[in-house]
């Protein structure tokens, strides 16, 4: 977490012991562009469930649009996704369906 | 108290109007803390101005429309997400309630720990979006300093004053039929500036001392050409505004005359006129004005005022909507000319480039991106089925350049072909004219082009190396130089030997007073901003082209510019 002293949220996912973990590779052309990290965040939204983006060696929440840009995550690149929460299987679910179709946005 | 204020001229136009001041939103305060009883309430000032942003920008939202309504809506949806950013909100927060900030110094707080960690990224895409973050923090700050009547009013009848302003941001106002614009900062060459030609709003530009002498509900008249602006005015200054105004409407009514004229020299010679344009509007308007056809669309207006690059599809469109408004008239599609000197939000371009003008722009940048230009070229070639296309390449400066972009062209023609995508028996292929290199070895070029366009803009700060826009050198970027004239002169020689058709698409060509100048050089073939058709061809018609010819061997002798004035004097006695 890079704008909160201290990091509240990443505490929290730290000691809860049922939280779904998984790596997903970015495979969409431009990556977690804008739009693509729009429609994440947006999705994640809907879930009660926390959920956090880690990659490269920064760990940011994944409802939040200015942390997911700040991974600047490019094609290629790899993610871990962290949901915790009542929710969590679903959100899980939904978030890696939304990466493995590119976002909707390549035909 | 009357004060006259000078800064220069970006888009024509008088304007007497009610001025309203937007000052800068500047987060460069130093700290600044409250009371510990005063935390809700700050708390709760932020959160209004939060919601006040928000509601902002859904209005824009709602007011969208035209083809530039999808991407413009994506950025705005973006920036709500922004706002609603919950690591942003708890943040500042925090700041407010354990750092007993005030709002607004948690804002910059805020950004500044953002902007460190954005600025530090390798790739400039990501880099680049601090300014998304930058748009929604200036948005807060604003409103956090409105006052009640603020907005309310409306725009009809003022006349802005402020610091910058946005090209999006210009059409919008028009709309609400805000008179014209002053700004602090800006140069007649940016695209604030072609915009607002395009608008016919006034704008005057670089006046640095606006945003200290004008205040909120000053009168103010405004001279778009001259660049001046006077707050206060006096019952002189007002009768000479009316005077002037009166004879631009007459000027007006005498151009509108004009629309269905040829444009054709007092001795019977057609010339070609033809325009700069990329929005609807002006396109409609260059057909209504009898332009010849497109001589310059600049496909990076698509790429502009947005966070994506535009795909070939939605280029396609866009190209399309050219050639169909053209009703056959051929329309010339310029090549991504995009360049660190021309700011834009796509991420395709290198941001502080050591030397931007020098850099990597125009088709060198086109093909360091292959997919890119294939993507545009693709493009553009199934816009040729709809109508005569030409393809211009801008920033030529050697021969392979073109080898390797036309090779493309050809190649995607024939797997086009191939796919059984209809596309037109013959597109026109031609580069841009604005490195001295490319100019001093036309020739060399043309059994690769079928035609050239001169861009005098780039072309003269690259022959005088001076920055158009530099205020110190005032004076010394000129197009009436006598390198200038005896290159171009040079240039048009050149392209009639070679039965090579050559236009220029520089302000130059866009400059009235200037019509004899280029006739007397050779040149046949303008082409201009659609709000500038009518002058340049009222000037064209009162030209004697055969006497004008007569002179040219004296103006190539010119050693200095006022003996090119002294000269444009004689060629208007004429």
């Amino acid at each position: 977490m890079i704008w909160h002293e201290p990091p509240l949220l990443v505490a929290a996912t730290a000691w809860c012991s049922t939280m779904l973990e998984r790596e997903i590779h970015v495979v969409n052309r431009l990556g977690l562009h804008a739009r693509a990290s729009a429609k994440l965040v947006q999705l994640l939204a809907r879930f009660t469930s926390n959920a956090t983006l880690v990659g490269s060696g920064r760990e940011v929440n994944a409802k939040s649009i200015m942390g997911v840009l700040l991974l600047a995550a490019g094609q290629g690149s790899s993610v871990i996704l962290r949901v915790d929460g009542h929710d969590e299987a679903e959100a899980l679910a939904a978030a890696e369906s939304l990466f493995a179709r590119r976002f909707d946005e390549e035909s | 108290m009357r004060r006259a204020l000078q800064g220069v001229g970006a888009s024509k136009g008088l304007a007497l109007g009610r001025a309203r001041v937007r000052h800068p939103h500047v987060l460069t305060l130093s700290e600044e803390t409250i009371a510990r009883d005063a935390v809700e309430g700050e708390v709760a000032r932020l959160e209004a101005a939060m919601e006040a942003a928000r509601a902002e920008l859904a209005g824009l939202r709602e007011k969208l429309q035209g083809a530039l309504a999808q991407e413009i809506g994506e950025f705005l949806d973006l920036h709500v997400l922004i706002l609603d950013d919950p690591d942003l909100r708890e943040g500042l927060r925090n700041l407010i309630q354990t750092g007993l900030y005030s709002a607004d110094y948690a804002l910059k707080l805020q950004r500044d720990r953002l902007a460190s960690v954005f600025q530090a990224m390798d790739n400039d895409y990501f880099r680049t979006r601090l300014d998304d973050l930058d748009h929604v923090i200036g948005r807060v700050h604003a409103a956090l300093h409105r006052r009640d009547d603020d907005g309310q009013l409306g725009l009809a009848g003022e006349i802005l004053v402020a610091d910058d302003i946005a090209p999006a941001e210009l059409a919008e106002l028009s709309r609400q039929k805000l008179l014209a614009v002053v700004t602090r900062a800006g140069s007649p060459l940016s695209h604030s500036a072609i915009i607002a030609r395009g608008l016919h709003l006034p704008l005057v530009v670089g006046a640095s001392d606006a945003l200290s002498y004008v205040n909120d509900g000053d009168a103010l008249l405004v001279d778009g050409r001259e660049g001046l602006l006077i707050v206060e005015p006096n019952a002189e200054d007002l009768s000479r505004y009316h005077v002037l105004r009166a004879k631009i409407e007459k000027k007006r009514a005498q151009l509108d005359r004009l629309k269905r004229a040829p444009t054709r020299t007092r001795d019977g010679v057609d010339i070609g006129l033809y325009a700069n344009a990329e929005r609807r509007e002006e396109i409609a308007e260059a057909l209504a004005y009898g332009a010849d056809g497109i001589g310059l669309y600049r496909t990076e207006f698509l790429f502009m005022a947005r966070t994506e690059v535009p795909d070939e599809e939605e280029q396609f469109r866009g190209y399309r909507d050219a050639v169909l408004g053209m009703a056959g008239k051929p329309v010339t599609l310029r090549t991504l000319d995009l360049g660190a000197d021309k700011a834009d939000n796509s991420g395709l371009v290198l941001r502080n480039e050591p030397n931007p003008a020098l850099g990597l722009r125009g088709v060198r940048l086109s093909l360091s991106r292959p997919t890119l230009l294939d993507a545009q070229l693709r493009a553009m070639l199934r816009a040729s089925a709809f109508g005569p296309v030409r393809i211009l390449v801008p920033m030529v400066t050697a021969r392979e350049e073109v080898e390797a972009v036309r090779a493309r062209v050809h190649s995607l023609a024939q797997r086009l072909r191939s796919e059984s995508v209809p596309i037109g028996e013959r597109v026109a292929f031609g580069i841009m004219v604005e490195v001295p290199a490319a100019a001093l070895t036309l020739a060399d070029y043309t059994d690769l082009i079928d035609f050239a366009a001169v861009g005098t803009n780039d072309l003269v700060q690259y022959l005088l190396a001076a920055d158009r826009t530099h205020e110190a050198l005032d004076g010394l970027y000129s197009e009436r130089h006598p390198a200038v004239l005896r290159l171009l002169s040079s240039l048009f020689g050149t392209a009639r030997s070679a039965g090579l058709p050559i236009h220029v698409c520089g302000e130059l060509a866009a400059n009235a007073e200037d019509a004899p100048l280029l006739l007397a050089l050779g040149l046949r073939d303008f082409s201009v901003h659609p709000g500038a058709m009518l002058e340049v061809r009222e000037s064209i018609r009162s030209c004697d082209l055969g006497k004008l010819k007569r002179r040219t061997a004296s103006l190539l002798r010119c050693r200095e510019r006022s003996e090119v004035e002294r000269w444009m004097q004689r060629a208007r006695e004429l």
